[in-house]
């Protein structure tokens, strides 16, 4: 008995993974989600910024992040919105554009006042990682080769004739999953011209980013799909993080079981194999 | 229809790809080639799009700019290593690369991510009002200096250096777990993004 417990079959847990995913999607229990200091500190920073002030969110991620970073960008903008803040995205990432793409979509349904152009812009992406960070500091336009993601002359758009330079950003709001993300900005952008820089990022990160908001390099960290879900209850528009953190914490719990009973068999064993 | 179409298809695909944790397939094989050959083209449609159609065609060509040819030159000689008489010249893409990413990092990256970590570590010790900071200044000082300490080989790990090693082997450990566990939760919200697709978008069996 204690050797099946210690070489559980992989498909078993995988298995009774998908199942309780799927019960916690179907038949939520509504576990509460109270927003951490991390994440309180990033909506107090976006919520101080005066009205009119120009944001840059940086999309720094593909389609594997938006589970984890499109609740979080999605939440950002409806603050945004709502204090009328105006926001600039692109990114280094190639799906940047159709990443602020997804994101904007939100806009006409929820904000049937702000104008594409006016109140915000997508430029998408451009190749050129750390360099491109600095072409936007010198000339949005120019980095941006006179266009928007959408193939659309810049000088069309009466928000990017105010916003001409990176260093106009009120704020960097960046959403990364990996490299290019955060270092391109804190070297490049954010530290050498004192702007703000607000990171969201996927849980995998979140390590790797703590000595940087340690060192006040990133004033504040929304960590991962729990700091998303956080965000959407700060925001008081519950969506997809909500709705998963119970999946979340339900499946952590089978993962901590299986890691007990496969440590338990591990030491019922250890000195029979010996 | 259109809509309709994508989101069987993506549902597919997704069912797909997450039969590879039961057994390796067919269908898993044939599902991973295809996103592999989609985003290749995604990737060449949107360079020529955003990248060479705008310098080559319009900067170059179009403004009649021909000093951004030298790049461009430089870049194609990496493609001369297919060729054996003179794959000799594609060195010199690779030093000049080379020359300018280390010059480049030297010169950026040297503040924000050495001095600036190094300073963020001068914590106060003592006289800090908030004692759960006091805590945590001390812990994070101690982790510092005996994870340090850890790598330095050129001393033997014994006596005080073998005690405080192992501190800063413990911390590390710590460390270890802390990033496991946010590991474990970025897959778990991988996979339940696509669980949340297909219950709500395909099989429409929970509300949005």
């Amino acid at each position: 008995m204690w050797e099946k417990l210690a070489n559980i079959d992989r498909r078993w847990i995988y298995g009774l993974m998908i199942f309780v995913i799927a019960l916690a999607l179907i038949k939520p229990v509504g576990l509460a989600i109270v927003p951490s200091d991390a994440t309180k500190a990033a909506y107090d920073a976006i919520a101080a910024l005066p009205s009119g002030s120009i944001v840059w969110l940086g999309c720094e991620f593909s389609s594997g992040g938006i589970t984890e970073l499109m609740p979080a960008l999605k939440s950002i903008i409806r603050q945004g919105f709502r204090k009328d803040l105006r926001f600039v995205a692109a990114g280094m990432w190639e799906m940047a554009g159709d990443m602020a793409d997804q994101a904007f979509s939100l806009v006409p349904a929820e904000f049937p006042d702000k104008k594409y152009g006016v109140d915000y812009v997508n430029l998408g992406w451009r190749s050129g990682g750390d360099v491109l960070l600095q072409k936007y500091l010198t000339s949005v336009s120019d980095a941006a080769q006179g266009r928007d993601h959408y193939q659309a002359s810049l000088d069309t758009l009466p928000l990017m004739s105010e916003f001409t330079s990176l260093k106009q950003a009120a704020m960097c709001v960046i959403f990364c999953t990996g490299t290019p993300g955060e270092t391109a900005y804190i070297a490049h952008v954010t530290g050498p011209n004192n702007i703000p820089l607000v990171e969201s990022c996927i849980s995998v990160s979140v390590p790797g980013i703590m000595p940087y908001v340690q060192a006040g390099q990133v004033k504040a960290l929304i960590p991962g799909m729990k700091g998303a879900a956080e965000y959407e209850v700060l925001v008081e528009m519950p969506g997809p993080a909500v709705a998963g953190m119970d999946a979340q914490s339900f499946s952590h719990a089978l993962i901590i079981l299986f890691m007990i009973l496969g440590n338990i068999g591990y030491y019922a064993t250890r000195g029979k194999k010996a | 229809m259109e809509a309709t179409v994508g989101t069987w298809l993506q549902a597919l695909f997704t069912i797909l790809l997450i039969s590879i944790v039961f057994k390796d397939n067919p269908a898993y094989r044939f599902a991973e080639h295809t996103y592999v050959g989609l985003y290749a083209g995604y990737t060449v449609a949107l360079q020529y799009f955003n990248y060479i159609r705008p310098n080559v065609m319009d900067t170059v060509l179009a403004k009649k700019q021909y000093i951004f040819l030298i790049p461009i030159i430089i870049g194609l000689l990496m493609y001369t290593r297919y060729f054996k008489p003179i794959a000799w010249l594609a060195r010199y893409t690779i030093s000049f690369n080379l020359g300018i990413g280390t010059g480049y990092v030297l010169s950026k990256d040297m503040k924000p991510f050495f001095v600036d970590q190094i300073r963020a570590t001068f914590l106060p010790l003592w006289g800090v009002a908030d004692w759960w900071k006091l805590v945590s200044n001390w812990i994070f000082v101690i982790g510092v200096v005996t994870s340090l300490i850890y790598f330095l080989f050129t001393l033997q790990k014994k006596g005080v250096q073998g005690h405080v090693s192992m501190v800063g082997r413990i911390v590390m450990m710590v460390a270890f777990g802390a990033a496991f566990g946010n590991t474990v939760m970025a897959r778990v919200a991988l996979f339940l993004g696509r669980m949340q697709f297909l219950l709500i978008d395909w099989l429409k069996i929970v509300k949005a």
